[in-house]
């Protein structure tokens, strides 16, 4: 599954930067996360809840922090597993900033791949999951950064 | 009863699936047939839970030993998980349970490959022989005394919760009218969804037909054994190489039938020396039969899901059991061509619910195949599914998505959806198509049938491979086309003509009543 986007901030490229390669500051903004623990300066885990109708799982995942040449070049690997069908889930997401009319903009083309039978489910659920996670994220660096330099924002992208 | 080593048999059935069981309990029911039914996967008995019980069946698929996976790709390279059932039953023992007849064009178009035999009229019979439908039992195109008992978990007159009579409120304002019997001849609108499940237990194939028969001196039933060609000796099959935990062995028979599905039956004739010649020679297999067509025209249903936010949460079981629309992706399409089913919500810790819409495309105009990765018996077929290629089916699938969005934003159903997620309103439909697109597991057609002379037929109209004596295929797999319908009821369909040709029973026979109209 490939997802593309672009997100426009109200903050200049090296505030939202700053934020994006602090694993604390980042594993803040992955909504509904719990147990997040860093693990070291790049990496960070933690657990995400999810039901598909009957269905509860956990989702615990380790993301790090691969690569960092500011302004264009952010890595971040995603890494899990679910308590449900024992897939591991592998994300690459590849993020660089430009500057923006009012600020920044936040480009992402991120690569998930899901290995074992969540597959199944992939589409119906994985999708629009990393939709909303991307707008829910998108919020929270707005919020942060917004409050710093309270510019307006611009339109948050959308999952191609 | 087991089979001892020098055993012959009269008739050998390869896999015990939707189609395998019917052929072995029906031809079992006359004495005089020794019968052998060899099933790769388990038959555990009791049968447990997890595929008994059908509110369990998510787990069934997400986490059970029962299921087989084959990973396809979509035009783009992502990949495309496809299943089977493997265990007694086969798709039976873990498929979703709907009992949805092909439609009366299936028919239709099938008798263009196969002649009368195939009509609507002559397999009407068959059809009320398979089934016991007691919501229908005054109308004379349902059956009352068949094998496979029917239910319906909700009847349209039913009193229906609120957001399920919000839906039939909102489809009926888009022009679905109630259509309280899905299995009629050409069924369109507001669907209550029939399921095998009888006292609250599936009924597969393997419960239907097979356990009826289990006792019986003539049948002999081999789980866990898994054929690997069939022997031909002659022109002639003369049996079948088999193995299981402790080898390798022949079991000799009068008859093969192979129902081992729409993946590995073409599997098996192609390492019998069976199939297109040089897919056969690429495999270092020494040709007995060429046959263009075994592994070709692999038709199946692409899905769609388009996911909106939900406004409040709907309890899990709300419609899927319950409802579905049978729709037109464009009003001038001559055929109903999509299923559309409101699914359960998707809760993710920190996000809005989410509820997703699945449309299912009942066509499938291009066509794909299943390619052995090698000869050894053991490995999965590649399936190359093809679906989404030809621009009608995406056509039909991205206006299938504007249907979802106008049902969705329908009052009364309004009130339970938000706005759509993936795709949003502003996404390039067609792109999240060719991208997305999923199965709805409904693959047939890979040794399709046809009369001597046409090129891609694998099978003659009653089923037996042509240029081989005494070998016939019995599985969704013999389907020219994808039927308008989910694919289980089809091969159970199958099996019954299979049964009906080994047994030398006649075929096309007069129906009992005249057909709807
Ligand atoms: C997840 C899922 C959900 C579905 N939902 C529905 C639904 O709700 N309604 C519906 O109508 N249809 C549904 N289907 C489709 C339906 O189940 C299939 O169309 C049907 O099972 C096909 O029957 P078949 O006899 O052709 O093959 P199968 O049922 O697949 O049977 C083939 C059998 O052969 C065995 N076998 C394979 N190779 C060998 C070998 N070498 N030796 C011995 N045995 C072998 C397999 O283990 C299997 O048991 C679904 C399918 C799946 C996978």
């Amino acid at each position: 599954m490939r997802l593309r986007g672009a997100i426009r901030i109200a903050a200049t490229p090296s505030a939202t930067w700053a934020q994006l390669v602090a694993p604390v500051s980042l594993a803040g903004c992955v909504p509904g996360a719990r147990d997040v623990r860093q693990v070291d300066d790049r990496t960070f885990q933690g657990t995400v809840h999810a039901a598909v109708g009957p269905m509860d799982g956990e989702f615990g995942f380790t993301a790090s922090i691969e690569e960092a040449s500011f302004p264009d070049t952010l890595v971040v690997r995603i890494e899990g597993v679910d308590t449900v069908t024992r897939s591991r889930l592998e994300a690459a997401v590849r993020a660089s900033l430009s500057e923006a009319p009012g600020g920044t903009e936040l480009a992402y083309d991120a690569s998930v791949g899901v290995h074992g039978r969540l597959a199944i489910l992939g589409e119906m659920v994985l999708r629009a999951t990393a939709s909303l996670m991307i707008d829910s994220a998108a919020a929270c660096l707005r919020r942060r950064l917004e409050a710093v330099d309270p510019a307006v924002a611009g339109p948050a992208g959308g999952v191609t | 009863m087991t089979a001892g080593r020098r055993e012959a048999f009269d008739v050998v059935v390869v896999g015990g699936g939707a189609s395998g069981c019917v052929v072995a309990g029906r031809l079992s029911e006359d004495p005089s047939i020794r019968v052998l039914l060899i099933e790769e996967g388990p038959d555990p008995q009791p049968l447990p839970e997890v595929i008994a019980d059908p509110r369990r069946q998510a787990e069934l698929v997400l986490s059970s030993p029962y299921v087989r996976m084959y990973e396809a790709e979509r035009q783009d390279g992502s990949s495309l998980p496809l299943l089977s059932g493997r265990v007694m039953g086969g798709g039976s023992s873990v498929n979703n349970l709907a009992v949805v007849r092909p439609m009366a064009c299936d028919f239709e178009t099938w008798s263009a490959f196969g002649g009368e035999a195939w009509s609507y009229a002559a397999m009407l019979p068959l059809m009320r022989a398979i089934e016991r439908d007691d919501d229908f039992a005054d109308d004379p195109i349902h059956g009352d005394s068949g094998p496979l008992m029917l239910s319906r978990g909700f009847r349209l007159d039913d009193p229906a919760d609120p957001p399920v009579s919000a839906l039939i409120e909102a489809a009926g304002a888009l022009g679905l009218p109630p259509c309280p019997d899905l299995n009629q001849p050409a069924p369109y609108g507001v669907c209550a969804s029939p399921y095998a499940v009888k006292d609250g237990r599936r009924q597969s194939s393997a419960v239907a037909y097979l356990d009826p028969a289990r006792g019986r001196p003539n049948l002999t039933v081999l789980s866990d054994t898994s054929a690997g060609r069939v022997l031909i000796d002659g022109g002639r099959a003369r049996g079948v190489e088999i193995s299981d935990r402790g080898g390798a062995r022949r079991v000799a028979a009068g008859a093969v039938v192979l129902a081992a599905g729409v993946y590995h039956t073409p599997q098996l004739l192609q390492l019998s020396g069976i199939g297109p010649e040089e897919e056969l020679e690429r495999l270092g297999v020494p040709v007995v039969v060429p046959l263009g067509g075994v592994g070709e025209n692999y038709r199946d249903h692409a899905v769609v899901y388009v996911t909106f936010e939900g406004t409040t949460e709907l309890r899990e079981e709300w419609v899927i059991p319950k409802v579905r629309l049978i729709a037109r992706s464009r009003p001038d399409v001559p055929v109903p061509d999509l299923h559309v089913f409101m699914r359960p919500t998707v809760r993710v810790a920190g996000l809005p619910p989410m509820l997703p819409v699945s449309l299912h495309l009942l066509e499938h105009r291009s066509a794909g195949r299943v390619r052995l990765a090698s000869a050894d018996p053991a490995s999965l077929p590649v399936v190359e599914p093809a679906l989404c290629e030809h621009p009608d089916d995406v056509r039909a699938l991205v206006d299938g998505i504007g249907l979802a969005a106008r049902l969705a934003a329908q009052p009364p159903l309004a009130s339970y959806y938000g706005p759509m997620v993936s795709p949003s309103a502003d996404d390039e439909w067609e792109a999240h198509v060719r991208t997305t697109y999923d199965t709805y597991h409904h693959g047939v057609g890979t040794c399709r049938l046809g009369r001597e002379g046409d090129p891609g037929a694998v099978v003659d109209p009653r089923l037996r491979v042509h240029g081989v004596e005494g070998l016939l295929v019995a599985d969704a797999s013999v389907l020219p086309t994808v039927p308008h319908a989910n694919t289980n009821l089809a091969a159970m369909l199958v099996g019954e003509v299979a049964a009906r040709v080994v047994a030398g029973r006649p075929l096309a026979a007069v129906p009992e009543t005249p057909p709807r109209p």
